[in-house]
């Protein structure tokens, strides 16, 4: 195949997707949404800093990876969730319902090739829709706001592997139902589907808890906290690949439906098989500017000195907030540092009613040795593994993160996000419209 | 014998429990315009898209199919409805690495339609247009299904003196008609299919011959025969 077909494929799908309304309104509220994001996040960070007079909140508690990145991309996540699905679905179903999927069956370019250009076609729809973030970026730093590039790139990667795998969902539902809606509907049961496993894996552990790890929503938590886990990539990978190979089997009506069951059930298979070999990959960096995700270096240094593997009992229900805190400021960095496993006795119950005395402890067991613990502060949780160790507490230095306070109000935000945004996009659409009719 | 440019053979198409297509054998020869006729759901469809590689075979060989050899144009779909006439003629062109020929456009009277959206096409006109990209590919065979289907009287004479001009150029037709006084007309041979089955391939002479009718029209020949 030569690069001739591939251009005008991709010629085609662009063209469909420029005159698709849905893709405009999109573009339209994605900003919107975005820009409004973005004001708000500014001005509470600008509170936090002490604009209004107030005493600043502790400086070294102010990153822009949490006050103004995550929200404002926060904004996309939803266009991913709720408008994005349609502008998929609608590339692959109007071909489909035109039947202009019948002649382009016939080109001489593979339906591999097909879906890939509808796929960049997708990607170039997701970058247009970025100019917003990027917008929002550039006035955050021309108010003198900081920005790290290695967690600002990784949270982009986050939100953009989530993409790929809501849009990949999209295409394998617009080819494998017939009609657009019935495809809509399947994409938001997928995502209402991943919320309730979130929720019910919660303070779970096991296979369970595994799974729910790989939801769009919980990825995309751990992009969030500037985190590259080599497991959550692969797994959102192979998942949307696998989704794209459905696409495949489904699309090409002369599949007889047996053959088309037999190879899904297949890819189901394989998927799993290989998303649970990747969920084994343990190599991760803390791309978070505060390396909030790892204990000091002296610490890990410490920890990966010891062979034996740690077992934590946690008894402690999903509920309880101490739970929260010792997964986020224990648990995440310990994963990184050495072998942990942990039993969660209280998974599935609230914990109010029970008489249980042992309640809220947590017991470690390392080398034989055993010890016992209420307490989910770091500090005190590490002392409590060195103990049973038998190695000695490393001296530690101070924190090397400064904060970045920033006391300033988003002006003219809202004039770019509420007033050139939506002419801007208007215009392009007018403007794509009049292309397309003078050719 | 002239080779035959497709051999079809025990062609069968089963869709759960009912066969649409039942041991069809049929060929097509170079040059020649076949007309497949046959009354409502005797399967002409489904032979096409079988053909095309568009819909799947349970059993059968079919030679001589492939996205190099044919060309298939199915009946009532308006592609791409949301883009212009000169744009999906344009964007077929260019898959094939050929120009759209500005004398067929006019031919098909599609001229003046250029800048008009698909969606806002009537039936004859999207009639043309699907015609006008089968005649832009350039494989060696032509699948139509259905072509005269919505055009006037006027329109079905201009598109038959257009298709004759292309197989007089070298380029093979096989034609999905319904109406039976159109396939006497344009068609060279012809392939009666009833109930899934190919009842009568041959000319309309061969077929007066099997339906044992000399000097009988297509229609008393098809009554016969059905």
């Amino acid at each position: 195949m030569r690069s001739r077909e591939l251009r005008v494929v991709l010629r085609k799908d662009l063209a469909e997707l420029f005159a698709s309304r849905a893709f405009w309104l999109l573009l339209l509220f994605t900003g919107l949404i975005a820009g409004q994001s973005f004001i708000s996040a500014v001005e509470l960070y600008a509170e936090a800093s002490g604009i209004d007079g107030g005493a600043p909140a502790l400086a070294q508690g102010l990153s822009p990876l949490d006050g103004i990145l995550s929200p404002t991309l926060g904004a996309y996540d939803l266009a991913i969730m709720l408008l994005f699905p349609f502008v998929a679905i609608r590339l692959v179903a109007a071909e489909k319902s035109s039947q202009a999927l019948k002649l382009v069956l016939q080109w001489p370019v593979s339906l591999r090739a097909q879906l890939a250009s509808k796929l960049v076609a997708l990607v170039i729809a997701w970058l247009l829709a970025l100019v917003a973030f990027g917008v929002a970026l550039v006035l955050w730093t021309s108010y003198g706001g900081h920005l790290d590039a290695g967690e600002t790139l990784n949270l982009l990667m986050g939100y953009t592997l989530r993409f790929l795998l809501t849009m990949s969902l999209a295409m394998a539902a617009a080819a494998a139902m017939p009609g657009a809606a019935n495809a809509a509907v399947v994409v938001l049961a997928f995502t209402i589907g991943t919320w309730a496993l979130d929720f019910l894996a919660t303070g779970r552990g096991g296979w369970i808890e595994t799974l729910a790890s790989y939801t769009p929503a919980s990825a995309l938590r751990t992009f969030e906290r500037g985190l590259l886990r080599a497991d959550v990539v692969a797994v959102l990978l192979l998942l949307t690949l696998a989704l794209l190979v459905l696409t495949a089997i489904w699309l090409h009506p002369a599949k007889p439906p047996r053959h088309a069951i037999a190879q899904t059930l297949a890819t189901l298979a394989m998927t799993l098989a290989l998303c649970a070999l990747a969920s084994r990959l343990h190599a991760s960096a803390d791309l978070a500017e505060d390396r909030r995700n790892s204990f000091a270096d002296a610490d890990v240094r410490a920890l990966e000195r010891i062979d034996a593997p740690l077992a934590i009992t946690l008894r402690l229900a999903a509920e309880d907030p101490r739970m929260n805190d010792f997964e986020r400021e224990v648990l995440v960095k310990l994963r990184r540092a050495m072998r942990v496993t942990v039993r969660y006795p209280y998974a599935g119950r609230s914990g109010l009613f029970d008489n249980d005395p042992r309640y809220g402890t947590i017991e470690y067991h390392l080398a034989g040795r055993d010890a016992v613990s209420r307490s989910t502060t770091p500090d005190i949780v590490l002392e409590t593994i060195y103990g049973l160790a038998r190695v000695p507490m490393p001296p530690r230095g101070e924190p090397s993160y400064p904060g970045y306070p920033l006391a300033k109000h988003a002006r003219g935000a809202a004039v770019v996000f509420y007033a050139l945004w939506p002419l801007s996009v208007l215009l392009a659409a007018r403007g794509a419209g009049r292309s397309r009719r003078t050719g | 014998m002239t080779d035959p440019l497709l051999s079809a053979r025990g062609v069968t198409a089963v869709r759960g429990r009912r066969t649409i297509l039942d041991r069809v054998a049929f060929h097509v020869l170079p040059h020649e315009i076949l007309g497949v006729i046959g009354p409502n759901g005797a399967g002409k469809t489904t032979l096409f898209e079988c053909i095309a590689g568009l819909q799947p075979v349970s059993f059968g060989l079919i030679d001589g199919a492939g996205p190099r050899q044919l060309f298939y144009v199915p009946d009532a779909i308006r592609p791409w409805p949301d883009q212009t006439v000169r744009w999906t003629l344009e964007v077929t062109a260019d898959v094939y690495g050929v120009n759209v020929d500005d004398a067929l456009v006019a031919q098909l009277d599609l001229a003046r339609l250029q800048t008009q959206f698909v969606r806002s096409l009537s039936k004859g006109e999207v009639k043309r247009l699907n015609i006008a990209l089968g005649l832009v590919t350039p494989q060696p065979m032509l699948f139509l299904d259905e072509p005269f289907d919505g055009l006037d009287l006027r329109q079905t004479r201009a598109v038959m003196e257009l298709l004759r001009a292309t197989v007089d150029r070298g380029r093979t037709l096989v034609l999905s008609i319904h109406q039976l006084a159109d396939a006497a007309r344009i068609c060279d041979r012809l392939l009666l299919l009833h109930d899934g089955r190919a009842v009568a391939e041959g000319t309309l002479a061969e077929l007066r011959d099997v339906a044992c009718l000399p000097g009988a029209d297509i229609e008393e020949v098809f009554l016969a025969l059905t």
